[in-house]
């Protein structure tokens, strides 16, 4: 029992004792619950069996079932008819996090005509299955509690309605490198004014300053003059250069952009924003690889603006080059240092480097120091064509990285090569080319603190999900495409940016879009406006009204994001986020601190004993029939069915799999060795 | 299904893998009318058979059945299954495709997916979603996690003992459905028709297919899935739970000298590129299998670890601090060890000492690449549906408009353009609704 279980009727009635809420929640009577194995994610710890027949004798649940995928089409299906036979008023679903599968199961109430929000997700996966493999057991407790927790709490869940607000047709791109000034355009074309928004005084960040590219071979000024000029002919695409993001308010469906552009302060109202910053190169620290120590030491970017400006001859500060080095991996992969990831396009970006000298300039020898070539995809071809042309290639491993020096005017480099079982070589080259990684830009941390996007470990920003959320921050309204993400060459910023334009798309094209409503809600008989919920506020959602004849909080629905930081401050306990109502939470405590009961797995299953009855398997292939017979009442390995059999051993597996399928044969444990199962009729 | 519904929409893409699925639902969620035709009983493509995905070890069913069962749901897409393009003619701007609806003998409208005909049925065929390794019935869903959900017969190998129509309640069962044609109109098209895997039978020297204990890495797949084929994870040559795996990357990929490449069909030619993602699911399948046979020695013999992902490099890493063991060598011969266990030996060229070895393991994988699956470039009749060198669908402007091909209004999504992990196959779609929303938008004003 909660200690505050005593007040909670004096402290409820008095709550909902409102204008917005002037009824009390009718307790939830007919209740199903759905636990789900998760094809043995959560079945190989969680005794899900047992606990869905414990779930049934709970107060108010009327169906309780354990499901192999609760997401499956299937149970879905399920599900609504259970709903609209049993006349359930609520459901809860134990399986995964809720970031996977919450609007799955919303939709299943929707489908079976029910209020979304009388369905409470249990993570019985994540927080209970995964995180306790080793205690199945214990997982199983813990499962029982959360379970009853959130049947507790969907007991009190309200019916609620989503918040529909204006979506301004207009986006804030910010970054007019080639993901945001490719996103623009489609932006616009699907119907969207956009506001493209650079800080430097001219567009196409990184790819404007690259030479030849890579895949297609296309000048990379010329590819921005291309997209420029299109830009350029579509009116509904506004550019700002010189510009700086001073400030967003506001939220999804209408934010504000505070911009400046040289002196002139603008305010622009978009109804979403796309962050396409783009990335730094990696510095070399002075001395990393002879950096700065060496005047012959220099940056892979450095090398190509040379290759683009030397004619004829490539020459460097005066001297001929006939030699490169070229390092990989610098300032990428450092299992110990502050990048660990791989910068993804450096090792085709040198490559690539390497085979513009051989073709602008004759008799250039090339070495390449690398770890892993990561030429993926078609870009192996250019692995292939440099190592065609004579290319020398020498692996290093990060625990003995090559070592450059001076020595005798001349820049030396000593490596020990794991291609030739780690022989020491020491050769002299005329120039020594570091190939640098991606960082984070360093004005990241000033973009991500004014739209909290949140960063990964490797400080890039970061999407919600890989897969199901690519391009989405956790700020809704707010997304993310190109480099500013990670690492990514220059098609797959393009596909990205553009993913997030057709996701931007989907969210704007109606002009009004629907919000979740959970948001803080205020009890304006009690509430007094003492500004504390506001001071509080990070979202800038609180604001004071008149009524009554008396100043209260208000909610601005839309730009709450539910986070529940006032209601704590609150010192007459007068605000709450509707769904995490007092009610709501203390009765899962409730729930989840109740006895448990449970049998071991052993204990369960002791009734199992196999009935001896004859299987028919008339019609069905012979080597079945012989299987089952050498079986009868007696445990086998494959091989020593097979070898009682005559039969090949890879042709019995087949089968006896095959008739374990269906449920003619099932596993009896592993041999003494531990090396075979033995197998038995099924009853 | 198909016949109550109007024959012209806005979109029709073409292949219902992740990226077809993705494509479809970014253009239904901007109220365009999409078409997804898929020629297998389920959408899903290849993903659905996977086990868990990386860098996240998410499981994939649970990425894509809700995904499958959104796209299955939306108002504005339609579902064609078991369906072939016969042929796409632009014509005025737009295109008119015939599409060709196979039977499958079991009336969608009234199976529930009871699946009481699949255990009546004597009939015991290859289960190709579990890649062969156990049977299934003539009769049967196409696997548990269908969508939709419905019994199809396989009329080649259907004894016709009419033991599933007796069970069916719903009655339905139709042994006489015949094909049906169908002809709509659609504004843009996208081809998401995906990738083949290497057939590993085309390297003979791996001894796939001679000896049961060499597998390749989607049969992997398939045994560590939740929805295996067998109670545990056996190997197929005698159901012993391995316990020395080998893994050989690029069974198929960077390799020019595959036998018999010239003059035979696509599948057994030379593949010079990387397949790009046969390094990651390799070490995510020996994380995986580090977590359900503890005890287990996992080698994986590789030319380079391609990491290069989001996350991919320290997946890598914590591969290795498991303790999965990386050899650099390119394996040329494995021969069974003349003992009758079932285990195999292992020689190749050790790129650390120099030193040819020859290793035992009980059970070999094999990394299969990715190769085109582009047939659907000859459906295209009037105009050219151009391929690129290795066959994949091609890029005509691959930096700034990747989704881009040679015929104005058809859009490339996917690893139909070339091979590519899950989330760049996920962004790959979005940026080809992008394109064509752009297109339909120009086209209807």
């Amino acid at each position: 029992m909660s200690p505050l279980n005593d007040d909670k009727d004096s402290i409820t009635s008095s709550f909902y004792l409102t204008k917005q809420t002037s009824f009390r929640i009718a307790m939830k009577q007919r209740i199903g619950v759905y636990i789900c194995h998760c094809g043995g994610n959560i079945s190989d710890y969680v005794d899900v069996e047992q606990l869905s027949k414990l779930i049934a004798n709970e107060d108010n649940v009327v169906i309780s079932k354990d499901v192999m995928f609760a997401c499956s089409d299937s149970t879905q299906k399920d599900m609504v008819q259970d709903i609209n036979d049993q006349k359930l008023d609520a459901i809860v679903v134990a399986s995964c996090t809720p970031k996977l599968h919450t609007h799955t199961f919303r939709n299943v109430a929707i489908r079976a005509g029910l209020n979304p929000y009388n369905y409470t997700q249990v993570n019985v996966r994540e927080q209970c299955s995964w995180a306790h493999s080793d205690k199945p057991m214990d997982a199983t407790i813990k499962a029982y509690g959360l379970i009853r927790a959130g049947i507790n709490r969907v007991k009190y869940s309200e019916a609620l309605e989503n918040i529909e607000i204006t979506a301004q047709k207009a986006v804030g791109v910010i970054g007019a490198g080639i993901s945001g000034m490719r996103a623009a355009v489609d932006l616009a074309r699907m119907g969207n004014h956009v506001y493209l928004i650079e800080k430097e005084a001219n567009v196409g960040g990184r790819v404007a300053e690259s030479g030849k590219l890579f895949m297609t071979g296309e000048n990379g000024k010329d590819v921005i003059d291309r997209l420029y000029k299109r830009i350029k002919e579509i009116p509904e695409i506004t550019v700002f250069t010189n510009a700086n993001l001073d400030k967003v308010s506001g939220s999804i469906g209408d934010f504000t952009l505070e911009v400046s552009v040289k002196d002139e302060a603008l305010k622009l109202n978009v109804g979403a924003v796309l962050v396409t910053t783009g990335f730094d190169f990696y510095q070399p620290k002075e001395g990393e690889y002879g950096y700065k120590l060496s005047d012959n030491v220099i940056t892979l970017q450095q090398f190509n603006k040379l290759i683009e400006t030397s004619n004829d001859k490539l020459v460097y500060n005066g001297n001929a080059i006939k030699s490169v080095a070229y390092i990989y991996c610098v300032g990428s992969r450092q299992s110990k240092g502050e990048n660990k990831y791989c910068s993804r396009q450096c090792c085709s970006a040198a490559i690539h480097s390497s085979l513009n000298v051989h073709e602008k300039f004759s008799g250039v020898k090339a070495f390449h120091l690398y770890r892993d070539i990561r030429t993926y995809g078609k870009q192996e071809l250019l692995y292939t064509e440099s190592s065609r042309k004579g290319d020398i290639y020498i692996k290093y491993e990060e625990k003995e990285p090559p070592a450059v020096e001076v020595k005798n005017n001349k820049t030396v480099i000593t490596v020990k090569d794991y291609l030739t079982y780690k022989k020491e070589l020491s050769f002299d080259v005329d120039l020594v080319v570091l190939v640098t990684g991606m960082v984070p830009r360093s004005d990241s941390n000033d973009i991500s603190s004014k739209l909290k996007i949140p960063t990964g470990s490797d400080r890039f920003f970061n999407e919600i999900h890989p897969k199901l959320k690519p391009v989405e921050t956790v700020i809704k309204g707010v997304y993310i495409g190109g480099t500013c993400q990670g690492p990514k060459n220059i098609t797959e910023s393009v596909q990205s940016s553009l993913a997030a334009a057709s996701k931007i798309n989907t969210i704007l094209r109606k002009g009004t879009l629907e919000l979740e409503p959970i948001v803080a809600r205020v009890n304006a008989e009690t509430c007094l406006w003492c500004e504390k919920c506001a001071a509080v506020c990070e979202y800038d959602a609180i604001k004071p009204i008149e009524s009554n004849g008396k100043m209260i909080a208000q909610v601005n629905t839309s730009t709450c994001v539910g986070c529940g930081i006032c209601g704590p401050v609150c010192p007459s306990n007068s605000i709450e986020i509707v769904q995490f109502t007092d009610n709501e939470i203390e009765s899962m405590i409730d729930g989840f601190m109740e006895k448990a009961e449970i049998n071991t797995k052993q204990d369960s299953q002791e009734n199992e004993i196999s009935s001896g009855k004859q299987i028919k398997l008339n019609g069905f292939p012979k080597i079945w029939r012989e299987i089952a017979s050498a079986l009868d009442d007696k445990t086998l390995t494959i091989p020593q069915l097979s070898e009682q059999l005559g039969v090949e051993s890879n042709v019995l597996t087949w089968h006896l799999m095959t008739m374990n399928r269906y449920g003619v044969v099932e596993p009896a444990g592993l041999d003494e060795d531990e090396a075979y199962y033995m197998y038995k009729l099924k009853k | 299904m198909p016949e109550n519904i109007s024959n012209k929409y806005d979109a029709v893409v073409i292949g219902g893998g992740i990226a077809g699925q993705e494509t479809a639902l970014n253009l239904a969620d901007m109220d365009y009318k999409v078409l997804l035709v898929e020629k297998e009983l389920s959408i899903g493509g290849k993903m659905i058979q996977l086990s868990k995905v990386f860098p996240t070890l998410d499981c994939a069913a649970c990425i894509t059945t809700p995904k499958m069962s959104e796209t299955a749901r939306h108002p504005n897409i339609t579902l064609m299954l078991n369906t072939d393009v016969i042929e796409t003619v632009k014509t005025n701007g737009h295109f008119d495709i015939t599409l060709n609806i196979r039977p499958r003998y079991v009336d969608e409208a009234l199976c529930t997916g009871c699946q009481q005909c699949e255990w009546v049925c004597p009939k015991v065929v290859e289960d190709s979603y579990n890649s062969n390794m156990v049977g299934r019935k003539a009769i049967s869903i196409p696997f548990s996690l269908a969508n939709p959900k419905i019994a199809a017969i396989d009329m080649e190998q259907c004894l016709h003992c009419k033991k599933c129509e007796k069970v069916c309640v719903p009655k339905a069962i139709d042994y006489n459905m015949q094909p049906k044609r169908v002809n709509v109109e659609a504004t843009s098209v996208i081809v998401s028709t995906g990738f083949n895997l290497f057939k590993p039978k085309n390297k003979p020297q791996y001894g796939y297919g001679k000896y049961p204990n060499v597998i390749d890495a989607m049969q992997m797949d398939r045994l560590i899935a939740p929805t295996r084929p067998y109670n545990s994870l056996l190997r197929p040559g005698d159901g012993k739970v391995p316990d020395n795996i080998a893994y050989i990357l690029c069974t198929g990929s960077r390799d020019s000298s595959i036998e018999n490449a010239m003059g035979c069909s696509a599948e057994c030619s030379n593949n010079p590129i990387c397949s790009q993602i046969c390094c990651m699911y390799s070490i995510k399948q020996a994380q995986l299998l580090m977590g359900a046979l503890p005890l287990a020695d996992i080698t994986i013999y590789y030319m380079d670890i391609r990491a290069f992902g989001k996350g991919y490099e320290e997946f890598y890493q914590q591969a290795k601090s498991m303790g999965v063991n990386f050899i650099k060598g390119k394996v040329a011969k494995v021969t069974p060890k003349e003992d009758n266990s079932g285990n195999l030996i292992l020689r190749y060229e050790d790129v650390a000492t120099g030193k040819l070895k020859e290793v035992k393991h009980d059970l070999v994988v094999l990394s299969v690449g990715v190769l085109p699956n582009s047939g659907i470039v000859k459906t295209f009749t009037n105009q050219k549906l151009e391929l690129d060198d290795q066959r994949f669908i091609k890029q005509v402007d691959e930096l700034v408009s990747p989704s881009l091909t040679s015929i104005e209004g058809v859009f490339v999504a996917g690893t139909a353009a070339g091979p590519k992990d899950i989330p760049d196959s996920i962004l790959s779609a979005g940026s080809a609704a992008s394109e064509a929303a752009s297109y339909i938008k120009r086209f209807s004003n």
